[in-house]
């Protein structure tokens, strides 16, 4: 797989073969890794006053926006096949971004990747921690790129 | 305690203000947690990255404070972007 950012400022996305296909697609079922999803998990400290609303109003939000996010990614990754290319550009950026951000946070959650780090490690989380580096690549491209990361 | 005596300590409670909270996390990029600073909290950028330092330095930032309703606002926003966003009195 090849990514790089292109002059009309858009990252483009080379899939060389079906393994590259895969580990894409890899994304929403990573972020999947837990039982409980990200929404639950970000509402579950708030202050019991606000538990009550905050179940009933946000939470149904949260769930949406994340659940967009991986639409998103599932829209681009079904039309595409091994050999082809395709492009994220700024409109999509922010969606792209989350997504991977749900994958690297559910492997976090469920491997512990961080804590774990340069301890021996069994095949799964070790495919696990190389797919959480490949995701965080690719988020610092859309970051630095795309998403008004000049600012930065 | 008369009435109107109650009455001004529960006002005085339901407006004191919120903290809005971020703590960290080991997945969140450091310069994507400034530019949520910055987008969401419309802070300048020197101000987002002192935040942004701060919870990664000490576990936690109290990156606003004011009234409740502006508080539940910024602190589902910062949870939208994926950050670990809480509402808190201050002193707890």
């Amino acid at each position: 797989m090849k990514a790089a950012p292109t002059l009309d400022g858009r990252i483009r996305i080379d899939i060389e073969d079906a393994l590259d296909l895969a580990v894409l697609r890899a994304i929403v079922a990573d972020a999947h890794a837990r039982d409980d999803d990200l929404a639950s998990r970000l509402a579950a400290g708030i202050d019991p006053d606000l538990a009550e609303d905050w179940d009933d109003y946000v939470l149904p939000e949260l769930r949406g926006s994340f659940n967009a996010q991986l639409e998103t990614i599932v829209g681009v990754l079904g039309k595409v096949t091994p050999g082809e290319t395709f492009f994220i550009g700024r409109e999509d950026a922010e969606a792209w971004f989350g997504g991977l951000n749900q994958a690297r946070l559910a492997l976090e959650e469920r491997y512990h990747l961080s804590e774990n780090e340069g301890i021996e490690e069994d095949d799964e989380v070790k495919s696990a921690g190389i797919r959480s580096h490949f995701y965080q690549m690719l988020q610092g491209m859309l970051l630095h790129f795309l998403m008004d990361g000049d600012a930065l | 305690m008369p009435e109107s005596d109650t009455l001004l300590e529960q006002d005085t409670a339901l407006d004191q203000p919120w903290n809005v909270v971020v703590y960290d996390d080991p997945v969140n990029l450091m310069d994507y947690v400034t530019w949520v600073f910055m987008k969401v909290l419309s802070l300048p950028k020197s101000v987002a990255e002192r935040r942004m330092r701060e919870v990664h330095e000490q576990g936690r930032s109290v990156v606003w404070n004011g009234g409740r309703e502006e508080a539940e606002l910024y602190t589902q926003q910062l949870q939208s972007h994926q950050l670990q966003a809480k509402m808190e009195k201050p002193g707890e």
